[in-house]
């Protein structure tokens, strides 16, 4: 095992960690489904589920019983094998891109350092780039697999569109990418924090604010949301699952445990981009205006002993990141239950038209910048 | 010694996915296998300490090339294509000029192979004296963008005709998808 | 790279997923053919209609390839961009500046190409 420790008891602790990240990832999809319904009745002013259980908690539990109960049915035109792999597919490149992003600062315990991710990948943005890619294919596999007109044609668009904003937000990571001059997820963070400081032209300016990546990359943050959006078929992008046209897209013909798994790498994606927005943007797990050590040496002034020090502080800057993440989750669902759908044309337009060359215009922009204030000095 | 076993794993999986493009009959499974081929190599490229091409690797062939095939053969019902590659006279001559080819392959990999050791040696020792992945994407910027910055250029230019004579063919006259 | 890590948890996932439809399967059953119009694929009221009646727009297939060719150029800023503070920091600034800004301007002059021979227009 390359990279996952040198003794049996690193090695073990990080083959659990992958598989405690992945078992943390499938248990918030059911939690989120149950804020989606909650929060859309909340924002279109009805009830929603409140039935089963306390805020209708339980509803969650309901469904999965009658997953469970449902017949297990392939469509007679349909490609079997095709069929059933999809849905597998489905989890996987969602849950190995998120293992990559850090979700807190690594645990000092005696001499043993634990990272609280998944794994850590040197080249981090490109392996989550070139992960999430293949998720067109599970889309492609279950158009095709499920022998339906509907699932085809919702496949084909929905690849098509996953494809098109993937340009728009590969170009906005460049910016990113140039700012920060690594590709290393961790080295960005640690980048960001304390006070907001610009440096250049022989000169250093502090202002009041954190030291967050969207004071640097404003517009490079706004493309990067927006084809995030398209990348998670998410409203007011779906337009894979256009109701009104494709009944629900490729996934028409599932139903039951299979449809859930689509629901995973759906909501997989979303997690993904709102990690990644975290991370690049709005200073990963910094807390705001404080530095990692500030916050260690905050805590060890309190007199605990340094395990436990590493420990809170840890925890500390684990809960933080949640704070951030949930938030732009939060913004996911808000947006879903807000905007209408685009029309396909319109899609397309604002893809290549609009979102590419301002990508290219930020790209253009950014290089200038760095390269004017490392040059010339006032 | 685990290095050994993921190396075997790793090309076990890619020589067994390259192998079903050839031997499945349906064209759709065909295309998936090179994915998986693709994926399989770029793996590869993780255990030589080529990080930044693995992402390459993927991004590019995986996540773009492969999915342009898929999307193809699926604009298309094929169903007589899978007997056209498994029956005629045609497919047994191709059949067996692809025995020849893969003979004459297989003949030079043994006689490559000595070099690659050699080379494979010469890596290791690089990678043994702590080079890291900052220096390696560094050293493939350098060599790109102030050694070979020509060819960088060219392949601009390349694109773009690429990109040009896609959209003339697709608007070309003639076919089952001829506008005006 | 954890490369171990990535394997087992694909692997992982997968049996994950394979467990999950056999439950499914196991605790609700195969569907049974009460009918012959229960195994059909989906449609409103009318006979179904196979996706070999569908026909796909040639779109499709020029956006992808179009795809291709943008996603290498930009893949191709990647190492430059890495690798571009310490370019200008070594010296090599202006050079490395002046080869991206022509590739660029062959990138824009291609876009700006396709968006003004009407290869991007959908309707």
């Amino acid at each position: 095992m390359m990279d996952m420790g040198s003794t049996p008891f690193e090695i073990t602790i990080n083959v659990v960690k992958t598989v405690l990240v992945f078992l943390m990832m499938v248990q918030l999809v059911p939690i989120l489904v149950w804020v989606e319904r909650r929060g859309s009745a909340f924002i279109q002013n009805r009830f929603g589920p409140n039935r089963i259980g306390p805020l209708g908690l339980m509803q969650l539990l309901a469904d999965a019983v009658k997953f469970l109960t449902k017949e297990d049915f392939v469509p007679d035109k349909g490609n079997k094998y095709l069929f059933y792999a999809a849905p597998i597919f489905a989890l996987i490149p969602a849950s190995i891109a998120y293992m990559a992003i850090p979700m807190s600062t690594p645990l000092l315990i005696g001499d043993s350092k634990f990272l609280i991710q998944g794994f850590e990948v040197n080249v981090g943005i490109v392996f989550i780039l070139g992960v999430s890619s293949l998720a067109a294919y599970t889309i492609l596999m279950a158009g095709w697999g499920s022998g339906s007109k509907f699932a085809l044609m919702g496949a084909m668009r929905a690849s098509a569109q996953i494809i098109s904003y993937e340009l728009a937000l590969g170009l906005s990571i460049v910016g990113v990418i140039m700012t920060y001059g690594t590709f290393n997820l961790s080295e960005m963070i640690a980048q960001q924090q304390g006070f907001l400081t610009f440096n250049g032209f022989g000169s250093t300016l502090t202002m009041p604010l954190p030291n967050w990546g969207i004071f640097f990359q404003p517009l490079g943050a706004l493309i990067f949301f927006a084809a995030a959006f398209a990348e998670s078929n998410r409203l007011p992008f779906d337009l894979a699952e256009g109701e009104a046209e494709l009944v629900a897209g490729f996934h028409t013909e599932y139903g039951g445990f299979k449809m859930l798994m689509f629901f995973i790498g759906e909501y997989g994606h979303m997690m993904i981009a709102s990690g990644l927005f975290a991370t690049f943007f709005l200073g990963g797990y910094n807390i705001p205006w404080t530095t990692v050590q500030g916050v260690h040496d905050w805590l060890a002034s309190f007199g605990f002993s340094a395990d436990l020090t590493n420990v809170l502080n840890t925890v500390l800057h684990f809960l933080m990141y949640n704070v951030k993440f949930l938030i732009l989750l939060w913004i996911f669902i808000h947006v879903r239950w807000t905007l209408p759908r685009f029309r396909y044309d319109q899609l397309m337009d604002l893809g290549w038209k609009t979102m590419l060359p301002w990508a290219l215009a930020n790209t253009i922009l950014t290089s200038i910048v760095i390269f004017a204030a490392a040059q010339f000095a006032f | 010694m685990t290095d050994a076993i993921l190396f075997w794993f790793l090309a076990f999986v890619t020589v067994g996915a390259g192998l079903s493009v050839v031997l499945m009959s349906n064209p759709i499974y065909s295309a998936l296998s090179l994915a998986m081929t693709m994926v399989g190599v770029s793996a590869l490229f993780v255990t030589l300490g080529a990080f930044f091409l693995a992402g390459v690797q993927l991004i590019v062939y995986a996540g773009a090339v492969m999915v342009l095939f898929v999307m193809v053969i699926m604009l298309f019902d094929l169903k007589h294509e899978i007997q056209a590659f498994t029956r005629g006279k045609i497919t047994g001559a191709v059949k067996i000029a692809s025995v020849g080819i893969l003979a004459g392959l297989v003949v030079g990999a043994i006689t490559l192979s000595t070099k690659a050791i050699e080379l494979s040696q010469k890596t290791q020792a690089d990678a043994d004296t702590g080079k890291t992945y900052a220096d390696n994407t560094m050293a493939l910027a350098q060599n790109l963008f102030l050694q070979n910055v020509f060819g960088f250029e060219a392949l601009g230019v390349l694109l773009l005709v690429i990109a040009v004579g896609t959209v003339a063919l697709s608007r070309s006259r003639g076919g089952t998808h001829a506008r005006d | 790279m954890p490369l171990g890590g990535i394997i087992f948890i694909t692997l992982f996932i997968g049996v994950f997923g394979v467990i999950l439809i056999y439950l499914a399967r196991w605790t609700g059953g195969r569907a049974k053919r009460t009918s012959e119009a229960k195994m059909e694929i989906y449609e409103c009221g009318i006979p179904e209609q196979e996706k070999k009646d569908t026909k796909i727009s040639v779109k499709f297939y020029l956006t992808a390839i179009l795809f291709i060719l943008f996603d290498i150029e930009i893949i191709f800023m990647y190492p430059w961009a890495v690798g571009f503070k310490e370019f200008i920091h070594s010296g090599a600034g202006p050079f490395v500046f002046g080869s991206m800004a022509i590739f660029l301007a062959i990138f824009i002059f291609g876009l700006w190409w396709e968006i003004k021979s009407k290869a991007l227009e959908w309707d």
